[in-house]
């Protein structure tokens, strides 16, 4: 593989012309569901477009089509104005087309190098590898990018952000003319963000066309240069990002207006101390965490990635060890320290990782939705199960979880009423406090309000609901009083009328 | 997405409300075998043939029962075979001291069943992967027997209701085949109908929310363990009355069988998913192919040959069958 992209952008004036790649009426069908309806999508070279929409709306759909992973039932791409067959992943990388994918396609026992010439490896005299040549190669791209990643590193050990650069890098090695970006920053901290960003723009700056696939807004508004909304498999609008407020994007994407993402119904928080906790510490993160949550209120826990959130949310429910520290749920002491008894006391956690920690998807809906309350409906260790399913059917209808039955498999529902089915597991059971870790995650825009109120719905029963959030909005908009962790440690605690953005930020940093 | 996904579910429903599907797969399967070796052997559908089969499902579907159940909280136990010998020598050994059946069996099930509370507790605890902790059991029983005993334990008393566990009639079904049935009839009913059943199925289908729940999932595992290392005790003394010996060569193989069928009926290897009725057919068929082989004089050596074919070309049905669900 010749490596010519030290010197880009030769026809650029061609290029500005032509786009770099034009999907033309593109539909695909899958039997019993139309996924994308003669849909259009232009990239100018240069340019990051930003591609939106709720889950289902078909982006995953276009970009695998752009990547070869499917195949097209109708519409035309060219690339360059010249029109292009894409049938298989490696058509498209021959094509120009590079997709970053979440789940990051590197072999993760190579090293950086090896991975980067993965396609072809430059060869010696003596048809060997030559491996001087690739790490030369590496460096010079990494270079391009304005990131430094030891090309001589084993790509597992490499955190997310870097070997996103890892997958940038090749897309440089293949020269890539269109380069797509699927929800980069899903894992990533504040810091690895703006990182990528600066790359994502000198790609741009490179003549490369960015797709930036996203539903965060805030990230859109940041970086995009033109947005294009699809909605139910349909192109709903393309249009400068500086024709859109929040409000507009929200509406091309759901279809309506959301007047108010934090409908507050409840009155104000008891004086009732539900949970408290004292001098709270783990082997790996916690450090003396000390705090109250009445019953009643919401209090949200922020911190960035790594603060100790999590670790927080499942040692306080008895789900993970502790080292020292009291732990009392209405007056009783967590003890011992297992899910068991917190379960027995009134404290349970709604997990911030639905497939591996809250959800049983193979496992109908009904299933999921009684599991900690099952002896409830039990008699001589007997289900009844009329009983069970007249229950959850009542929280389907109270939460109008949308599932075509009680005998859905839950992972075939969407991520919003997941949630809703996994809230009513706690609802059913009856709780004191309960624990939610990042409870929007996930879920789309339109759901999410629907997830809000009913927290605030939790709160206002009387539960004491402890919120764990890297979402600013969602702490603002729904807690009463704010706690702040910065590396295992409470740094700040404060009533949500005292708090700030900047406030909050600073006891973040610490 | 979302359409197609309850579109496809929908359907699954209609087709396997009662029956799974892969069900549906494996009684085709039973009804083409059972009409084939009939018309190439009429004595196949003989009342002493039927009769036979039946005994020869009964020691599989005694041991398959506990380990369908352990098998959907994702666990397995490749130690029954190994275990099906020394208990049958153990049991023996401690009919010929007490006279007592009542004793020989006690032993059978403490010993088997402390196989299987060493098993779990080995997987709980240490969190040794179950398939390479109960290939140690397997291996620390296959030498142990020898140290136990280096050849069969005679039957020396020769007591009446010993030798009726395995050979006996109650009318013309045999003891072995009753006791199958009742066991078999235990787990289904636990299974399907009791809280303790669902709590098997939520731990294979997802353990973290199972403990995140408050359940102790540790237990119920442990719970599969012994129920499976029980059920091997029973096997264990049919097995010797069978032979009117403890044989410490017995059982090689035995606990491939049993998990054959299990597998064959449809139960996933992954956990959450399964069903005793499933593990039934898959006895059946394998029992089936081996009577097949027998009555037609084919090569001996088949009966290890064909039931290969057969789960490998069941397992690919199952995978077809899914694939067009999803589509």
């Amino acid at each position: 593989m010749s490596v010519d992209f030290l010197h880009p952008g030769e026809d650029a004036a061609i290029d500005t012309i032509v786009p770099a790649l034009e999907m033309r009426g593109i539909g695909k069908r899958f039997p019993g569901v139309v996924a994308l309806d003669n849909v259009d999508l232009t990239l100018e070279p240069g340019k990051i477009h930003a591609l939106m929409g709720e889950n289902g709306a078909g982006k995953s759909t276009l970009i695998k089509i752009m990547a070869g992973v499917y195949g097209k039932d109708a519409g035309t791409i060219r690339m360059r104005g010249r029109e292009v067959d894409v049938k298989s992943p490696r058509d498209s990388l021959k094509e120009g087309i590079k997709v970053v994918f979440q789940e990051i396609a590197l072999i993760s026992e190579f090293t950086v190098a090896e991975n980067i010439f993965l396609e072809g490896y430059p060869t010696g005299r003596t048809g060997s590898i030559d491996w001087k040549k690739i790490r030369a190669d590496s460096a010079a791209l990494f270079n391009r990018i304005g990131f430094n990643v030891d090309p001589t590193a084993r790509t597992g050990s490499l955190p997310v952000s870097q070997q996103q650069m890892v997958e940038i890098a090749r897309a440089l090695a293949h020269e890539a003319r269109v380069v797509v970006m699927d929800e980069p920053t899903s894992s990533l901290t504040p810091n690895e963000v703006s990182l990528l960003f600066a790359v994502i723009r000198r790609l741009a700056a490179l003549g490369i066309a960015v797709v930036y696939v996203s539903h965060k807004l805030d990230e859109v508004f940041e970086i995009a240069d033109t947005v294009t909304v699809l909605r139910d498999g349909r192109h709903i609008s393309t249009k400068l990002i500086g024709e859109h407020t929040n409000d507009t994007l929200i509406q091309d994407m759901i279809g309506r207006r959301i007047d108010n993402l934090f409908p507050r119904q409840r009155g104000a928080a008891g004086s009732k101390v539900a949970l408290s906790v004292e001098k709270l510490s783990t082997a790996k993160k916690l450090i003396d965490v000390s705090f109250e949550a009445r019953a009643g209120e919401v209090l949200g826990f922020f911190g960035l990635m790594g603060a100790g959130r999590t670790e927080l949310a499942k040692a306080i429910v008895g789900y993970d060890p502790i080292t020292s520290g009291t732990i009392t749920v209405d007056g009783r002491r967590l003890s011992p320290h297992d899910t068991s008894t917190g379960v027995r006391l009134g404290i349970g956690l709604l997990t911030e990782d639905r497939k591996s920690e809250g959800l049983m998807g193979e496992l109908p809906v009904y299933q999921n939705a009684s599991l900690a309350s099952l002896g409830a409906f039990a008699r001589l260790g007997f289900v009844d199960k009329a009983k069970e399913h007249q229950a959850v059917q009542d929280y389907v209808d109270r939460f109008r979880i949308k599932t075509p039955s009680l005998f859905q498999q839950i992972k075939n529902l969407s991520g919003g009423n997941q949630q809703k089915v996994l809230i009513s597991r706690w609802l059913m059971r009856g709780l004191k406090v309960i624990v939610v870790d990042e409870p929007t995650r996930g879920i789309d825009v339109g759901a999410k309000s629907e997830i809000f109120a009913l927290i605030d719905r939790l709160a206002g029963e009387g539960l004491a609901v402890v919120m764990m959030t890297s979402e600013m909005p969602e702490l603002l908009g729904l807690a009463d009083r704010i706690a702040v962790m910065c590396e295992g440690r409470l740094t700040a605690v404060m009533p949500r009328n005292e708090a700030t953005q900047e406030k909050i930020l600073n006891a973040a940093i610490g | 997405m979302s359409e197609l996904t309850h579109a496809s579910a929908q359907k699954r429903l209609i087709g396997g409300q009662l029956l799974g599907s892969s069900q549906l797969v494996l009684g085709a399967i039973l009804a083409v075998l059972c009409i084939a070796i009939s018309i190439a052997a009429p004595q196949f559908y003989s009342e002493a043939n039927i009769i036979a089969i039946l005994r020869q499902c009964a020691l599989v579907l005694i041991v398959a029962s506990g380990m369908t159940m352990l098998i959907i909280t994702a666990e397995v136990d490749l130690s029954v075979g190994a275990s099906l010998a020394f208990v049958g020598c153990i049991g023996m050994a401690v009919l010929n001291s007490t006279h007592s059946l009542a004793l020989g069996m006690l032993a059978a099930l403490a010993f088997a069943g402390g196989v299987g509370l060493f098993n779990g507790l080995v997987v709980t605890r240490l969190r040794v992967n179950s398939l390479i902790a109960t290939i140690g059991t397997m291996m620390m029983l296959q030498g142990g027997v020898y140290l136990f005993t280096r050849e069969a334990v005679q039957n020396h008393n020769q007591l009446t209701s010993f030798t009726d566990l395995g050979a006996g009639y109650v009318g013309a079904v045999p003891v072995p085949v009753i006791i199958a049935a009742l066991i078999f009839v235990v787990a289904y009913v636990t299974l399907r109908f009791t809280t303790l059943g669902r709590y098997l199925y939520a731990v294979g289908a997802n353990e973290r929310a199972v403990r995140l729940s408050g359940l102790r999932s540790e237990r119920l595992k442990l719970l599969a363990f012994v129920g499976t290392g029980l059920c091997v005790g029973v096997a264990g003394m049919i097995l010797s009355s069978l032979m009117n010996a403890g044989q410490p060569t017995a059982g090689r193989g035995f606990e491939l069988t049993v998990i054959a069928a299990v597998i064959l009926g449809g139960t996933s290897l992954l956990g959450g998913r399964g069903s005793l009725f499933g593990t039934l057919l898959g006895v059946l068929v394998l029992k089936v192919i081996d009577n097949g082989i027998i009555i037609l004089g084919w090569n001996q050596d088949l009966q290890m040959v064909v039931p290969g074919i057969v789960i490998i070309l069941a397992t690919y049905l199952d995978i077809i069958r899914n694939n067009a669900n999803v589509r």
